[in-house]
């Protein structure tokens, strides 16, 4: 089980949090991972300068804009999905 | 028993007419609210200078403990002579609230005040007396909590004149309209509105008279600690949560990073919400024991402009505010405007790292600025807001 808690505090709200929530929340749909992948929101992860705040499980944080969601998703997420 | 006064009014002026002859004075002191409507003779320029005489002079000598007579006195021969009519003449209302509740009315040629108790309407022995050759009535009486008294000119009465009613609205048809209104409204700043609606909308929006509503209603003392934004010295997390815990009010959290703190220091879990109900606010988490927790100054700013368009009668931009509306902005500025009357800020002044981020629009002075702004905005509504930086 992966959890994927997106920031949604004042900046990452303001630099599109929702939009990399939907876009997350449909890669998840679309690949029928709902059983494997939780999407949660949170509030700030202190990365506040960079592009939306995206941690995985409770350890590792990404800064990822929206339209590089799907890249993030194959890049660090299906990884680790095998294990 | 201390008691709050919640006091609020609405005012439309005659149709073309650019001022309003009616005017309210309110006046908050340590011991008693002093409030005052007059409604100056005619309309216009000189029912509105008759009107804030009136008003000021009255509101200001009550306020320093001097006499209804010698008040009365003063305001009729201070009062300009109208040279059409030979008269100078504005009809008042004027209150005093103690905050035990004791109150004193003292009414000339206004319309009665309409008194409502538990969804009843209370008649009240009044006496007469004469002064300066003017007969005003006086009244004494003791409010309990959740009294609504409420003052209206004579255009309130007269609402739908000429046009939708031929008698117009009546005293009575008033007072059972303020009794449903006041059953279902928590605040006096609804009531008031209410009724000037009301009003608008039987004068067809061409009001034919100056309109005023004042509304007092009585409280129980209903407090909010709101915390907002992480303290500077990141040591004073543990002391400023404990501390804000430790007030007596109901529990507000308003920004992101004081949240994590919130959780971290009380050790309880923070759950956000994944409901984006209006893409402008942030969403709101769950705390458990916490009354709201919501991001900071995006929630804050627009909790503002609700608050501030709710308080301002026709409000320009002529956007309709659901107070009842489950975003976070809208929780928060319905609680702050219903079920507070002593509202205690901490306010952290830790430089958030978003402030350095060149895109993101607001830093932590424009932070400062919109509270400040909602502490005017709250005092205005006459709640006693207390700050404390940490």
């Amino acid at each position: 089980m992966i959890d994927i808690s997106v920031c949604v505090g004042s900046a990452c709200h303001l630099k599109g949090a929702y939009g990399v929530i939907q876009k997350l929340q449909s890669i998840v749909k679309e690949r029928q991972l709902n059983n494997d992948v939780t999407i949660k929101a949170c509030f700030c992860l202190g990365k506040c300068t960079e592009f939306v705040a995206v941690k995985v499980n409770e350890t590792n944080i990404f800064s990822i804009a929206e339209e590089h969601v799907e890249n993030f998703f194959d890049e660090q997420i299906v990884g680790r999905l095998d294990n | 028993m201390s008691y709050f006064i919640d006091v609020a009014f609405d005012s439309v002026h005659k149709y073309g007419e650019e001022l309003c002859g009616d005017k309210v004075e309110i006046i908050r002191n340590d011991d008693c609210t002093i409030i005052v409507m007059a409604d100056g003779l005619g309309s216009g320029v000189k029912a509105n200078i008759l009107a804030t005489l009136t008003s000021k002079i009255a509101a200001t000598m009550l306020s320093e403990g001097i006499s209804i007579e010698e008040t009365v006195d003063t305001i009729i021969n201070t009062l300009p002579v109208c040279q059409l009519r030979n008269l100078a003449y504005a009809t008042f209302t004027m209150i005093r609230i103690q905050y035990d509740g004791n109150i004193y009315v003292a009414e000339y040629d206004n319309p009665p005040y309409i008194m409502i108790r538990e969804n009843r309407c209370l008649e009240i022995e009044k006496r007469e007396i004469v002064l300066c050759g003017r007969k005003i009535k006086e009244s004494n009486f003791k409010l309990e909590a959740g009294d609504v008294l409420t003052i209206v000119s004579d255009g309130a009465i007269h609402a739908g004149v000429g046009g939708v009613l031929n008698l117009g609205w009546q005293w009575e048809n008033v007072a059972q309209y303020l009794v449903r209104v006041s059953a279902k409204k928590k605040c006096a700043k609804g009531i008031s509105k209410e009724l000037i609606d009301a009003c608008m909308s039987l004068y067809a929006e061409r009001p034919g008279d100056d309109t005023t509503v004042v509304s007092v209603k009585i409280k129980k003392p209903e407090q909010i600690d709101l915390l907002t934004g992480p303290p500077k010295d990141k040591g004073d997390d543990g002391y400023i949560v404990k501390e804000w815990m430790n007030g007596k009010g109901r529990k507000v959290v308003c920004g992101g990073t004081a949240a994590n703190i919130v959780a971290r220091e009380l050790d309880r879990e923070i759950k956000v919400s994944m409901d984006l109900i209006d893409p402008e606010v942030p969403p709101i988490a769950k705390i458990e024991g916490i009354d709201l927790v919501t991001e900071g100054v995006l929630t804050l700013s627009k909790a503002l402009k609700i608050i501030k368009a709710y308080v301002d009668d026709f409000d320009e931009s002529n956007i309709v505010y659901d107070l009842n509306a489950k975003d976070g902005a809208s929780r928060l500025a319905k609680m702050l405007i219903e079920d507070c009357t002593r509202l205690n800020l901490w306010i952290g002044r830790a430089i958030n790292p978003a402030h350095q981020n060149k895109d993101f629009p607001i830093d932590i002075s424009r932070k400062l600025k919109i509270i400040d702004e909602l502490v005017f905005v709250m005092e205005n509504l006459g709640k006693n807001v207390q700050k404390k930086y940490t």
